[in-house]
């Protein structure tokens, strides 16, 4: 009995003294969690890396830390980070991944973000922005009248993909749309305006390879939203319908719409040895600002085609646009390896170039639903 | 050799679950990479076809031990054939649930050291899970059932968090149905082996059973369980991930996770690993206990506490000085599979032949 009691509390000692200390342990004190992080290029087509860490102290007056250095690789950088900061440097926070207009130049930086997905200590929702112009210029900016930069960022990018102003693409995502062959990958773009403010200014389109293609505004990036199925009901498009007239510098010929429904369905088929696609768009709406003078019962049925001629022809302009740029920021791809797999399966390591020469028929059906409390 | 069974009766409840939570384990953690790398998104497919078989392996087991209603497997082969047979039948069990057992200990510690604890050393993650493991396999088969129940009690709201990343699904994926033809669909059935294996624990279990008429509708049950989860998480990542993109994911089951954002919460992974490590503790506390009991047959012993402490100390030692990587794990897992394919599949078959045999030679 003496004997048994002496070996399990031996064990228990044992147990206690070799496994008691946690090797993984980090003092908040210590740490140091950099909330966003971008990546350009400098003048020498050297990789610069920026980050920006809040500090929490009550004698500092600005409220964060930016580092800037020039690096390798990600991974490489925690040196160079640690050296600049004052605890240890952990990558478990990123709220916002920004990439600079120097680096989109470029084919490959999409690999360099290898390090995101696999240390698994690193968080995959964090949004990926390019910013449009430098991003030394943004990252030391430090409006006063603002929030920390990944914050704001973050908020932008949050509020305006929620009306499909811009993209919500998070580090995942963008994963997905590398590595998927039926679609290019589209990002949240933001830019600075005369050296002081920040904005969102639409959506960036990179090529399969992660290289600048073309820019969308608002309403393309709505209208980019509602082909991938992404816009909800309240997206507001605005519209200057042809023959109404101007008054001075006042576009009083223009119309704003919140749709309430949309759906679009895209239909795939193969014919003359071209991907043809037909893409129906279906909105009701409710008018939300009508600058003309307007006739409800008597204009409607005028004015409902009107608008679908416009929505087409917008649409169609995008399509030819990305046709242009050879991408397929909506995934085109995905619908012709469901419906047309034979085919699709030729071309899916050149499916930009495929989805260039296919046809498109749009044709848009626009209802109004209701016209605000004013006639 | 009787007076081991009674007292330690399992549920038909506790059967079920014993036998999926073995199954699932660890296992589930990379097979929908697994059938997308073979089979492409139709490897859904597979774990149909894959269920029909293992359902049918589990009843021919079942059918066997029908033979031996109060002892198990090795007892029978006593029985039968004499003591050296039961012998033989006792050790390649004990190997084969060690096998198993290792497997899901070295998984789960490698995923803890991904996931969770980068820069802790792999021998005290093991000793922490030793211990629990050891507390509750010496208390015998119905405390391992007990547990198992537990554990699939407070996991049942786990499949409720994976709808979560539907929002952003794509059930273009799934389409067209057999891209490429059966061929695919039927070589991605050979990765629902080592997912399925751990039915041969029946051919210890059967005797503790307390309703051992029920025994065919319980294998039946746990198997379904199994494919049914099995399923469930697969076409859950197959819409999530695009086809070109799930093979570049170790574990697809666990990185989906990472994509899930709460506003209270970042990382949601992080406790989810923490918890699942209760599920893939039914793998290897009960290989625990039914390593030790067959091993403990070996040598005519009917406690098998023993050789539970021997085991746990054993492995705790081993695992200081040796690891494996993450390349011999892969090799394990081959090893296992086809292990698994002889003692599983080929090795119920052809007893139950002898079985047949035997009968009639007796009766005539």
């Amino acid at each position: 009995m003496k004997f048994r009691l002496l070996l399990t509390l031996s064990a228990v000692t044992l147990i206690c003294v070799t496994t008691s200390s946690c090797y993984d342990q980090l003092n908040l004190e210590n740490a140091s969690t950099p909330l966003a992080f971008g990546m350009d290029l400098n003048e020498d087509n050297q990789l610069e890396l920026y980050t920006s860490t809040p500090i929490f102290s009550k004698n500092i007056r600005k409220k964060s830390l930016e580092i800037n250095a020039t690096i390798r690789t990600l991974r490489q950088s925690k040196a160079v980070q640690n050296a600049q900061s004052p605890g240890s440097t952990q990558g478990r926070n990123f709220q916002v991944i920004l990439v600079g207009k120097r680096l989109l130049q470029h084919e490959g930086w999409i690999q360099m973000l290898d390090v995101i997905f696999r240390d698994a200590r690193n968080t995959v929702t964090d949004r990926v922005v390019a910013v449009d112009g430098a991003l030394s210029e943004i990252m030391f900016l430090n409006p006063e009248d603002q929030p920390l930069l990944p914050v704001l960022l973050r908020g932008m990018i949050t509020t305006s993909s929620d009306n499909a102003e811009t993209v919500s693409t998070t580090a995942q995502e963008l994963h997905r749309q590398y590595f998927e062959k039926g679609i290019t990958p589209s990002i949240s773009q933001v830019k600075v305006k005369d050296h002081k403010r920040i904005l969102v200014t639409g959506t960036t389109l990179l090529t399969r390879k992660g290289r600048y293609a073309a820019s969308l505004g608002y309403q393309e990036s709505i209208l980019l939203n509602t082909l991938q199925k992404k816009a909800k009901s309240g997206v507001s498009l605005t519209y200057s319908i042809p023959g109404k007239s101007k008054t001075g510098p006042f576009d009083t010929d223009t119309l704003s719409f919140t749709a309430q429904k949309i759906a679009t369905k895209i239909k795939t088929s193969y014919q003359q040895s071209r991907f043809q696609f037909d893409i129906k768009l279906k909105i009701a709406a409710d008018l939300t600002e009508v600058m003309f003078p307007y006739n409800v019962l008597r204009d409607n049925k005028q004015l409902e085609p009107i608008i679908a001629g416009l929505l087409k022809s917008q649409i169609e302009k995008l399509l030819k646009k990305f046709q242009r740029h050879n991408i397929d920021p909506v995934g085109f791809g995905l619908y012709a390896r469901a419906y047309q797999y034979r085919e699709y399966k030729k071309v899916q390591d050149r499916w930009a170039e495929a989805l260039s020469d296919a046809v498109f028929h749009v044709s848009v059906e626009f209802d109004i639903n209701a016209i605000g409390p004013v006639k | 050799m009787k007076k081991v069974y009674s007292g330690h009766e399992i549920t038909s409840l506790q059967y079920i679950f014993l036998l999926s939570g073995i199954q699932v384990g660890v296992a589930v953690l990379s097979l929908p990479r697994k059938l997308a790398e073979t089979a492409g998104t139709d490897g859904w497919i597979s774990i149909i076809i894959g269920w029909l078989i293992s359902t049918a392996a589990s009843l021919i087991i079942v059918q066997i031990m029908k033979n031996s209603p109060n002892g198990s497997l090795p007892d029978w082969a006593a029985g039968v054939m004499g003591m050296w047979a039961g012998k033989a039948v006792a050790f390649l069990l004990a190997l084969y649930f060690c096998f198993l057992l290792f497997d899901g200990l070295t998984k789960t510690v490698m995923i803890t050291k991904i996931w969770l604890l980068p820069n802790t050393p792999s021998y005290i993650i093991m000793i922490l899970l030793l211990v629990p493991t050891y507390m509750i396999a010496r208390h015998g088969p119905r405390i391992v059932g007990r547990y198992c129940e537990l554990i699939v009690y407070i996991c049942l709201w786990i499949p409720i968090i994976y709808l979560i990343p539907l929002k952003h699904s794509h059930f273009l994926h799934l389409l067209p149905p057999l891209k490429e033809g059966w061929q695919p669909v039927l070589t991605g059935v050979k990765e629902i082996i080592y997912p399925s294996l751990g039915m041969v624990a029946t051919f210890v279990l059967y005797p503790f059973l307390k309703h051992k008429e029920k025994a065919g509708a319980a294998v039946v049950a746990s198997n379904t369980l199994t494919m049914a989860s099995y399923l469930f998480i697969t076409l859950i990542c197959f819409v999530y991930y695009s086809p070109d993109e799930i093979t570049e994911y170790n574990n697809p089951v666990i990185s989906i996770l990472k994509s899930i954002e709460f506003r209270f919460i970042e990382r949601i992974e992080v406790p989810f690993i923490a918890f699942y490590l209760t599920v893939f503790s039914l793998v290897w506390i009960p290989a625990m206990y039914l390593t030790t009991f067959c091993s403990s047959w070996l040598f005519g012993r009917t406690d098998s506490r023993g050789h539970l402490r021997v085991l746990c100390i054993a492995t705790a030692i081993a695992t200081y000085f040796y690891t494996p990587t993450y390349r011999q794990n892969w090799v394990i897992e081959q090893i296992l599979t086809a292990f698994g394919l002889g003692i599983e599949y080929i090795f119920p078959v052809l007893l139950l032949a002898f079985i047949a045999v035997h009968n009639r030679m007796r009766r005539s």
